[in-house]
């Protein structure tokens, strides 16, 4: 087969931009460690939430390792605790789970972005830079109420978040 | 000029489509800069950013 060199320009040209996408995106996973957010959580009763060690009590709770973890219910609509307040310079892994209908869990204007299942436990683990206020928002219409569901995420300082706790 | 006399026969080798090369140049050039500015500015500098979920 006679291919012509300026054709053969462009098939190789195509190739090299594929394999580059695709090591772009392995480079962010393996990289700068981005995770997608899976299904590996073992499932809850959505009926019995109050009687679930975490969700009983939606709250952040320091682990001994001096990381974060946060218990978010998303109910028909509001986001509990709402705001949810963590520390600067932290990570923090975020449990949410949903007692009634599927909702959206979005960080607004950030790549924090998950669904809410009910049964399903949502666990994302993200660090907290600089003290700032973001939004949060439900992303799946959830009912009647759903354009109102929203709430808060407080980055406070750490001698702010201390305080706070006692 | 009759069109028998304008006719020129060329082999495969000959026939180069700057044109279409420039074309194809600059539409890779403008896929490769979105792709740098949507992955690495808009998507990896948007944090934070799910890092874990272990």
């Amino acid at each position: 087969m006679n291919i012509h060199t300026y054709e053969k320009l462009w098939l190789a040209a195509s190739m090299v931009l594929i394999v580059g996408f695709i090591a772009t995106v392995t480079y962010g996973a393996v990289g700068l460690g981005i995770a997608m957010i899976d299904d590996d959580e073992s499932t809850i009763d959505p009926d019995s939430l109050d009687e679930d060690e975490r969700f009983s009590d939606p709250r952040v709770e320091e682990m001994d390792d001096g990381t974060y973890e946060a218990y978010v219910v998303a109910e028909q609509y509001r986001f509990n605790p709402d705001p949810l307040v963590v520390p600067a310079n932290s990570t923090v892994t975020l449990y949410v789970t949903s007692p009634d209908v599927i909702h959206g869990f979005e960080v607004v204007g950030t790549n924090v972005n998950t669904m809410v299942i009910p049964g399903e436990v949502s666990k994302m683990t993200i660090e907290f830079e600089e003290s700032e206020e973001y939004g949060l928002l439900c992303n799946e219409y959830c009912g009647a109420g759903h354009h109102g569901m929203e709430g808060e995420i407080h980055v406070v300082p750490e001698e702010e978040f201390e305080e706070g706790e006692q | 000029m009759t069109a028998e006399e304008s006719k020129r026969e060329i082999t495969h080798d000959e026939f180069d489509p700057v044109g279409t090369l420039t074309l194809i140049v600059i539409y890779f050039a403008i896929l490769a800069i979105m792709w740098f500015f949507m992955y690495f500015i808009e998507f990896a500098e948007n944090g934070p950013t799910v890092i874990g979920v272990a």
